[in-house]
């Protein structure tokens, strides 16, 4: 790419992802904004005091438990898409193309309805207002993504690699270590970085099957949305996107690495 | 040591047979090729050896060691793809002794492994080279040295040369023989050219269809195919029919005297490479024939000649031919090669 054309691109999607935030900014540090005023008329540090002081317990809670609920979905998604994905990606079998379109259903049909539906479910099997319910109905939105990343990792995987290694004295355990985990790699961080956004921004089925027991960090900034405290929302919105902000930065160094893609 | 002995091997895919019934055996120190087109299960005759794929039926005996059983890691062989198959995450260094630091070596022995292997496969300097880094040739001869270095009973090669240009092909040919010869290590290695199999190895087995059809040397294969499938996929293009009477075997050509009679009576086919045809321009020779066309190869002419109502396939040295001309041609009795008809 050009090295103008490279800088236009680059600037264009600072000015599209920066400017909202940079509303969110003036709106979290300001304590009174009204029509026609281009910047608040008042600036103040309220929301801020509220976050880490009034409401502070209550958030720091809220992002522990959407951290929690975020983690282990991303990390059962993993451990059950990991080996579908192989499954899928490497072997011919009767019954895939169905499997896909299972797959896609929990994706397709709106949230409120999977929600609603199990709930009626979690109810009977006393799953509602616990953590492993709500972690359970995040998977259902999360796990097709990670199969479907860690199937499409798989579908370019190229499995002599592990014959290779097994030829050159590495057993089982070895080859899963030093050889399948290193190769696919990118994908595992991409399925789990997908999962855990997802159950990270996961408003309505929280609240459903949580029942106002679980209160994730959607769940409160809904509230505070609601409530029509916009600075308190707007310091909140930026509480809650630093994390995931964070995750996805981290992560980038792994998923720039094309030369571990097991594609050869 | 390495003395490799396959018994009645049957592999199967499913319900679909690959090979059948397939015996060789590999003396220690030998170079076997196993010989075949595409598709004819090669491959998964060393996979089988490896311990990759179970075998049906049969039994793998390694250094007199029943090795069916034995899980791929611990039997003493190792397989040298058609892909390099470097892995991507480890420098040149790493990748050679990836195998030894799964047998537990100490890091400084493995270090010292693989400087010699480095330097014997003429990669020294590359030691910390990317896998991305390095040529179509240098990934292939790594790949050899992460192998060699194991010191295995028995090295398996897949066709590693395939994926090389003609130059390099050749260099890697020159290369694996030198080290074979110096290292010893028994090879069994699979190819579908044939002159890779000829010039590298010391006996030769051909697998057509997943059936063994021959073993033998480079020498025995070429010139003493058993049948005409044999000696076809060895380039011999001129069959002709012909039948043992009284220690003669007459044919369209005329009669000629050979040294092994068999099946007297019988219709026989014949054979002659293009090569042991002796062709001249003058009359020396009995047999009159009529150029049909010509092809300059380089190092000789192919001559297609039209001799008693049937075609001849003819390489000749140096010399003018063209269309139309009419030639002598002579078949030597000792360079005929008789055998029983294909059977259809």
């Amino acid at each position: 790419m050009k090295m103008p054309t490279r800088y236009i691109l680059t600037g264009m999607v600072i000015f599209v992802v920066g400017l909202p935030f940079c509303q969110l900014l003036i709106w979290s540090f300001s304590d009174r904004w009204f029509y026609p005023g281009l910047l608040p008329q008042a600036w103040g540090l309220r929301a801020w005091q509220y976050i880490f002081g009034t409401a502070g317990n209550q958030i720091i809670f809220a992002v522990f438990q959407s951290v929690a609920v975020g983690a282990a979905t991303a990390g059962i998604a993993l451990v059950v898409g990991f080996p579908a994905g192989r499954a899928l990606g490497l072997y011919a079998f009767r019954g895939k193309d169905l499997i896909s379109v299972l797959l896609t259903l929990p994706v397709i049909v709106p949230p409120l309805c999977v929600a609603m539906g199990l709930h009626l479910w979690f109810i009977r099997l006393g799953l509602t207002e616990t953590f492993i319910g709500v972690v359970l109905v995040h998977l259902t939105f999360c796990l097709p993504y990670a199969v479907f990343v860690m199937w499409g990792v798989f579908s370019n995987y190229n499995p002599d690699f592990e014959d290779q290694a097994r030829s050159l004295g590495a057993d089982t355990a070895r080859v899963i270590l030093r050889i399948m985990l290193p190769m696919t790699l990118p994908g595992i961080v991409v399925a789990s970085l997908f999962s855990f956004l997802l159950s990270w921004s996961q408003y309505l089925a929280t609240l459903i099957i949580g029942g106002g027991k679980i209160t994730t960090l959607p769940v409160i900034l809904f509230a505070l949305m609601a409530s029509g405290d916009r600075p308190v929302a707007a310091a909140v919105s930026i509480v809650f996107v630093v994390p995931a902000f964070l995750a996805l930065l981290l992560s980038a160094r792994y998923l720039g690495r094309k030369s571990m893609a097991g594609v050869w | 040591m390495g003395e490799l002995l396959l018994k009645n091997i049957s592999i199967r895919y499913g319900r679909q047979s690959v090979i059948d019934d397939f015996d060789l055996r590999v003396a220690d120190g030998e170079m076997v090729s196993i010989l075949g087109p595409s598709g004819a299960g090669k491959t998964t005759i060393l996979k089988a050896v490896a311990g990759l794929i179970e075998p049906a039926a049969g039994e793998i005996w390694l250094d007199g060691r029943l090795i069916n059983a034995i899980p791929p890691e611990k039997r003493n062989t190792v397989m040298v793809f058609q892909k390099p198959l470097l892995f991507p995450f480890l420098n040149v260094s790493q990748n050679v002794g990836f195998g030894l630091r799964m047998h537990g070596l100490a890091a400084s022995e493995v270090n010292g492994k693989v400087q010699n292997i480095l330097e014997l496969t003429q990669l020294s300097g590359l030691e910390h080279r990317k896998v991305h880094e390095l040529s179509g040739g240098q990934q292939q001869r790594v790949s050899l040295a992460r192998a060699l270095v194991l010191k295995p009973a028995l090295l398996l090669l897949d066709e590693p040369l395939s994926n090389l240009d003609a130059n390099l092909r050749h260099q890697m040919r020159e290369l694996i023989c030198k080290i074979q010869e110096k290292t010893g290590i028994t090879t069994l290695f699979v190819t579908h050219d044939q002159t890779e199999a000829l010039v590298m190895s010391h006996r030769v087995t051909l697998l057509l269809d997943g059936r063994l059809r021959q073993v033998g040397t480079p020498q025995e294969l070429y010139y003493e195919p058993i049948d005409k499938v044999v000696a076809r996929f060895f380039g011999g293009v001129n069959f002709f029919d012909g039948r043992f009477r009284n220690g003669c075997f007459r044919t369209v050509f005329g009669d000629f005297t050979l040294p092994k009679v068999a099946g007297n009576g019988h219709p026989m086919t014949a054979t002659i490479r293009p090569e042991d045809i002796l062709i001249s321009t003058v009359n020396e020779f009995d047999l009159e024939g009529r150029v049909e066309r010509t092809h300059f190869e380089g190092m000789a002419t192919r001559v297609w000649v039209s001799c008693r109502g049937r075609r001849l396939e003819v390489l000749a040295g140096r010399g003018e031919y063209y269309p139309g001309q009419a030639i002598r041609l002579r078949l030597p009795s000792d360079r005929l090669r008789v055998f029983p008809p294909e059977e259809n």
